[in-house]
């Protein structure tokens, strides 16, 4: 079992800024991703807001992988997804290069109903057009457990 | 508002009859998601189940991303009022979805009102298990038609 970290490595990650980055959502991914949701292709080239959960990961050059590690997680499955909001300002389009910042909005130590640690972490990332339109907002909160498992 | 809708309204309901293991791993590979647990059914099998998120019966099914969990009731949202109609949306995930269950994204309108000339409805939504209940529970803003 891994030791928890120190209350301090964990808060200042507060403010940490992502690389930030570009993305294009080609065709074919956005069709992909629309046959696996069941849906069908949205038209006018819109992207299925599903690829609002990866893209500005990606866009703002990290990974979850990433995002686990800077969070000192156990594991792959002590992460627990606590809530995901998406602000869409406007349709994302297929084949538009959007500009994509992130950074971690908050990260505190909390305990949960049955007394038990975790840390909390904020993320939020921002898509903007070229023309620098704000298209869409993700922030999302996970919960990482300790000494759960 | 200039429309029919009231709070306490339904929305049409959308169903996924048999959430699909092969859709998991066309999924994994877009989101270049390495977690064996959404495609390879031995992995969850051999899973310490019961806790809170997890059934204590998985078996042998992969477990589906919580995008694809989430994406169905969009598509619902998206046959009600259009496929630029949320505005917002917000989701928690409660329980897990897995492959071979069938699942119904359903909502409730809780409130309209009128932002920046929109006719807007905020609505309580989740997607539906029958003998689990409520899987996913979020909350979107639509624009109304």
């Amino acid at each position: 079992m891994k030791a928890m970290p120190p209350l301090e490595e964990i808060t200042a990650l507060a403010g940490h800024q992502f690389p930030g980055g570009r993305y294009k959502i080609e065709h074919w991914e956005n069709y992909l991703l629309t046959g696996c949701t069941g849906g069908e292709v949205l038209p006018n080239n819109m992207v299925h807001p599903v690829a609002m959960f990866h893209v500005p990961i990606r866009g703002a050059n990290t990974s979850i992988a990433e995002m686990f590690e800077l969070g000192q997680a156990e594991s792959d499955l002590s992460i627990i997804p606590e809530y995901y909001d998406w602000e869409m300002f406007e349709p994302l389009i297929e084949e538009v290069t959007y500009d994509i910042t992130g950074k971690i909005v908050t990260a505190e130590r909390r305990q949960n109903d049955l007394g038990q640690t975790y840390d909390w972490l904020q993320f939020c990332f921002e898509m903007r057009t070229p023309d620098n339109t704000l298209s869409a907002r993700v922030t999302m909160a996970w919960q990482f457990t300790r000494n759960l498992l | 508002m200039s429309n029919n809708y009231k709070v306490g309204d339904s929305i049409p309901e959308w169903v996924m009859e048999s959430v699909s293991a092969e859709r998991m791993r066309t999924m994994a590979a877009i989101l270049r998601d390495p977690n064996p647990l959404h495609w390879d059914r031995e992995a969850v099998a051999n899973l310490n189940v019961g806790s809170a998120t997890l059934p204590a019966s998985l078996g042998k099914r992969t477990i589906n991303q919580g995008p694809l969990g989430l994406s169905y009731m969009i598509n619902m949202l998206h046959e009600w009022m259009g496929p630029e109609c949320i505005k917002r949306f917000y989701m928690t995930f409660p329980q897990v979805v897995l492959d071979e269950d069938r699942v119904i994204a359903k909502g409730t309108i809780t409130a309209l009102r009128e932002e920046n000339n929109l006719q807007l409805a905020d609505c309580d939504i989740w997607l539906e298990h029958a003998e689990r209940g409520s899987l996913l529970i979020g909350k979107a803003t639509v624009q109304l038609q």
